[in-house]
């Protein structure tokens, strides 16, 4: 009896585990995103963002064997106790142009939740719930709806998104 | 062209980059690895000494040109690759959980060493084209089988 896979919903998470001396500073890009809030515009190249994308890139070439091509980035800002929209990156009606994966980061977060929908075969509207942590990150296709939660009073949340092809 | 393979957290190699050599001379112009892995930590946001010098030219401990003492960390670093300081070796994936390695040649062994020569009847057979014999390893009965691809 043989069995193939001929579709599956990856979910890669961890930390972002760089040398000593070579950290993600995340203060850093946590200012980058309320620059591109304040002044909406794109959320800008820096060493650290390099840092983070060429580690992602890397690693998930190394463990799983693709490549992943940057699409685009942005951040975002979640007050006290709010819960995002659905969140779908990708595009219905161009999929040619959308992208394969959503990667989160969490770059200030706390008490900070993924919530993940998914089908499975016939048993539809099932959800993954998963924390996002300070320096940890999600990947998950981009074909998946998502919502972000802030789940405590007194902070806000700053998440970075970026979403890639795979070759 | 100067290789440095970059080496991950966990030992393994997550990248291969080239450059010019001209980019590792020292004072005295002569190519220093210190050198080139100081350049790479600069342009690359990863520590020097997580830039480890590879041979294009080296594979198996031995060196393309024919002048083994060319040869350089055992094989040319691939993404993927285990690098082992103790023995200065980049080493490939381990192709079965029972094989060991080998350091005199960089590469992996069977424990109960290569596979054995073809008989000669079989040889004949493999230039004449009728068969196609070779040797697979089989890792649950631990030994050699010989098989016929065209069979």
């Amino acid at each position: 009896m043989h069995k193939k896979v001929l579709s599956e919903i990856d979910l890669h998470y961890g930390t972002i585990d760089m040398p000593k001396g070579f950290e993600i500073d995340r203060d850093k890009l946590k200012s980058d995103i309320l620059s591109s809030q304040i002044k909406n515009s794109k959320f800008p190249y820096s060493r650290n963002w390099d840092m983070l994308n060429t580690y992602m890139r890397e690693h998930i070439n190394v463990e799983h064997g693709f490549t992943l091509i940057n699409k685009e980035t942005w951040g975002n800002v979640y007050k006290p106790k709010e819960v995002s929209i659905p969140l779908l990156n990708i595009d219905p009606v161009d999929l040619r142009n959308s992208p394969d994966y959503t990667f989160l980061y969490g770059v200030n977060v706390k008490d900070c939740s993924v919530r993940i929908h998914y089908d499975q075969n016939r048993r539809a509207g099932r959800s993954w719930d998963i924390p996002l942590e300070n320096n940890g990150f999600i990947m998950f296709p981009s074909t998946q709806m998502y919502y972000i939660t802030n789940n405590q009073t007194d902070s806000l949340n700053f998440i970075l998104t970026t979403t890639y092809e795979f070759i | 062209m100067a290789h440095f393979a970059k080496i991950g957290m966990n030992g393994k190699v997550i990248g291969v980059l080239t450059f010019g050599n001209g980019d590792m001379l020292n004072a005295d112009g002569v190519e220093d690895e210190s050198v080139g892995q100081q350049y790479l930590e600069r342009h690359n946001n990863w520590p020097a000494p997580m830039w480890i010098q590879t041979s294009y030219n080296t594979r198996n401990n031995t060196h393309s040109s024919g002048d083994n003492s060319k040869a350089l960390r055992g094989n040319y670093a691939g993404i993927g690759y285990e690098w082992d300081e103790d023995n200065n070796i980049f080493w490939p994936k381990k192709p079965y959980a029972s094989w060991v390695k080998n350091t005199t040649t960089a590469s992996w062994d069977s424990p109960i060493g290569d596979a054995p020569a073809l008989t000669a009847e079989q040889e004949s057979q493999n230039t004449a084209g009728t068969h196609k014999w070779y040797y697979v390893w089989n890792e649950a009965g631990q030994s050699w089988d010989v098989r016929d691809e065209k069979a």
